[in-house]
């Protein structure tokens, strides 16, 4: 119980993570949906900074840096040029996918055996890590996990109570009036998306340093489309999603559970592997009361 | 003649950015400490110099052809369908149970038949889920699709497990299924199906629904401005369902000419990206299924060129350059689509200005 609770807040720190890269874009106006391929970018980064320099703070460096660059491609494309966000978002996610597995290939050639990074240490903290239960679960995870949950009330604040907060939501609720008031929406929008695109690596980068310690190019596995859903699910706001990557995280860990536990070959444990998916069906159908930004997913354009 | 004009902009534009897309790739392959020209001109001549390697460009085409009208359809409504992945493997799941079923007892020209309407309703069963989850609720229809694929994934694996496994129990495969199953071969010499034909007439009855017809007007109208479309009187949520329903059957039939055309089994991550492949080719024909055809044909290329390199004796360059190739095209192409509506705008501007001081 403890093992599983302590998974659980183990898988939800990148879903939370790519989560709150979405709330910023999507209440900024922008759908990132390259979330998937910055996911894998970032942790193909996380891997390849590792491995190589053998210092994990690196690797996390270079997973933010790789993110930034793909979101850079997709702000360029969807915010400068403006066009269609899905669609661009499916074409770099298969560029994400071929060129991770393309560089594996130039940088590693064909190994004999796999490539393993270490995984970041657990850090207890202190005192806190002491109190039975809930110091396993919450008090001894990993650097990135601490950071994910700092982040929580960090955005929720940038997002609700700063002047950048503001001028961000509006850009998703009313451009023009933003506009007139002298802001560059396009600027805006581009950074905003650069920001998400750099948690969004640091997400990905969780895969490889934080958890399994390879590379593989299936290692998303649409869990950046998951954290994408979370975002709708709730309602985009820092909080709201929070409830949501725990909820995920659970369903996450529970399958790796059961997958490891099951042993009977008639036991669908396809279907333990399935639940994450029909969970977000199942929520996206349920709710119907979203209070979506007004302008999501359309481009801007300034009339001269 | 305006229509015309922006037709050959489309080609233009979209050609220029295809072959930009190629030379970025095949640079890339400098990474790999090989000469690019040497390696193309070795892939190529190598396609070329075989009526099976030309053949093949078709057969990777012909389920393409079917992903990609899967998301032309919808994406004329102004929908995203983004799961003909799961689609196309609902319509594989329905195509290897019958045959494995039926093979060899009934008439093949029967049996291919019933195989194709299994595989288009599994098809349409799926994706009339995701159409109603549309209409009924206002879902999110692309997030919808996309988790789709994930489940019909797992319901696919657990059958390769348990009851379509094939008999000797070793891989997640099944059973090869019965010479008297499969299309037939019409180019001697070659892997060449006639699913591709069937896939062609697909196409152009896409075509024919899309512009001839009042529901492909109706669809149409409601991809252009649903509002207005709803004030017109049409029923905004049946085309919602409709749309998906054809999208769903356009990509399962996939499934039937990759089991009886080419594979005669299901194995596990069968064919795992022409959904997504579907998607970028849809774009570079910008959503016309007769373009569909044509861009089909250059994905299929561009995959046997992949794999041919994959096999050239001395280089170790990974299939995966596939992937890299399309992903950095289809951006190309993006790319391409906004610089023409920007300076066909200009254009406009321009034809405005002097019609103003004439």
């Amino acid at each position: 119980m403890t093992n599983l609770l302590y998974r659980t807040i183990l898988m939800s720190t990148p879903l939370l993570l790519g989560s709150v890269a979405e709330v910023f874009s999507e209440r900024c106006g922008v759908m990132v949906c390259a979330i998937e391929g910055i996911f894998l970018i970032g942790a193909w980064g996380g891997f390849v900074g590792t491995y190589l320099t053998h210092n994990a703070f690196i690797g996390i460096m270079l997973a933010i840096l790789c993110g930034t660059a793909l979101s850079a491609l997709y702000a360029f494309v969807t915010v400068t040029l403006g066009q269609q966000q899905v669609v661009t978002g499916t074409a770099l996610n298969i560029l994400a996918a071929g060129f991770c597995a393309f560089f594996q290939r130039v940088i590693f050639g064909v190994p004999t055996s796999p490539l393993v990074i270490d995984t970041l240490p657990i850090l207890r903290i202190p005192i806190l890590s002491n109190i039975p239960f809930i110091g396993t679960i919450l008090f001894s995870q990993n650097i990135i996990t601490y950071l994910a949950y700092l982040l929580i009330p960090l955005s929720y604040y940038v997002l609700f109570k700063t002047s950048l907060g503001l001028k961000i939501r509006s850009a998703g609720e009313n451009p023009v009036a933003v506009d007139t008031a002298g802001i560059n929406v396009t600027k805006l929008r581009f950074l905003t998306v650069l920001v998400a695109g750099s948690l969004g690596g640091l997400a990905g980068s969780f895969y490889t340093i934080g958890y399994v310690g390879m590379f593989t190019t299936n290692i998303i596995g649409g869990r950046g489309w998951i954290a994408f859903a979370i975002c709708f699910l709730g309602n985009w706001t820092p909080y709201g999603v929070l409830f949501g990557t725990l909820a995920f995280g659970l369903a996450d860990a529970l399958s790796i559970y059961i997958q490891a536990v099951s042993t009977s070959s008639y036991f669908p444990r396809e279907i333990v592997i399935a639940l994450p998916y029909a969970l977000t069906i199942i929520l996206t159908v349920m709710r119907s009361n979203l209070r979506v930004p007004a302008v999501l997913g359309i481009p801007y354009k300034k009339d001269n | 003649m305006a229509e015309r004009n922006t037709s050959f902009n489309i080609i233009l534009y979209n050609s220029v950015a295809v072959i930009i897309g190629l030379l970025i790739s095949t640079g890339l392959l400098a990474f790999m400490k090989i000469n690019p020209f040497d390696i193309v001109a070795r892939t190529l001549s190598k396609i070329f110099a075989d009526k099976y390697n030309i053949g093949e460009i078709f057969v990777k085409a012909t389920p393409l052809i079917f992903t990609s009208l899967a998301f032309a359809f919808t994406y004329k409504a102004n929908l995203f369908n983004i799961g003909a992945q799961g689609q196309f493997y609902a319509g594989s799941i329905a195509a290897v149970s019958l045959s494995l079923l039926l093979g060899g007892r009934v008439p093949r020209v029967l049996l291919i038949l019933i195989v194709f309407i299994t595989s288009a309703l599994a098809g349409a069963l799926v994706g009339g889920c995701i159409g109603i989850a549309k209409a009924k609720r206002n879902a999110n229809e692309f997030l919808v699709s996309m988790m789709s694929t994930y489940i019909v994934n797992a319901v696919m694996d657990y059958l390769l497990r348990t009851a379509l496994q094939e008999t000797k129990a070793e891989y997640m495969q099944t059973d090869a299924i019965v010479p008297q199953s499969y299309l037939s071969i019409i180019i001697p010499g070659t892997r060449v199906h006639s699913g591709f034909i069937i896939a062609v007439l697909a196409a152009i009855a896409v075509w024919i629904i899309l512009d001839k017809t009042i529901l492909g007007f109706r669809i149409r109208a409601v991809g252009m401005n649903k509002h207005a479309a709803e004030l017109g009187g049409i029923n905004t949520k049946l085309i919602f369902v409709i749309s998906f329903l054809i999208a769903g059957g356009l990509a399962g039939m996939a499934g039937v000419t990759e089991i009886n055309g080419v594979q005669h089994m299901l194995l596990r991550n069968f064919n795992s990206s022409i959904g997504s492949f579907g998607i970028g080719i849809a774009i570079l024909a910008n959503a016309n299924p007769i373009g569909c055809i044509f861009a089909s044909i250059l994905f299929g290329f561009l995959n046997v060129i992949g794999t041919t390199m994959g096999r050239l004796p001395g280089t170790a360059i990974p299939a995966s350059l596939v992937e890299l190739i399309e992903g950095i095209v289809m951006t190309c192409v993006i790319i391409a689509t906004a610089l023409r509506v920007y300076m066909g705008g200009k254009a406009e501007k321009q034809r405005m200005k002097e019609g103003g001081e004439a």
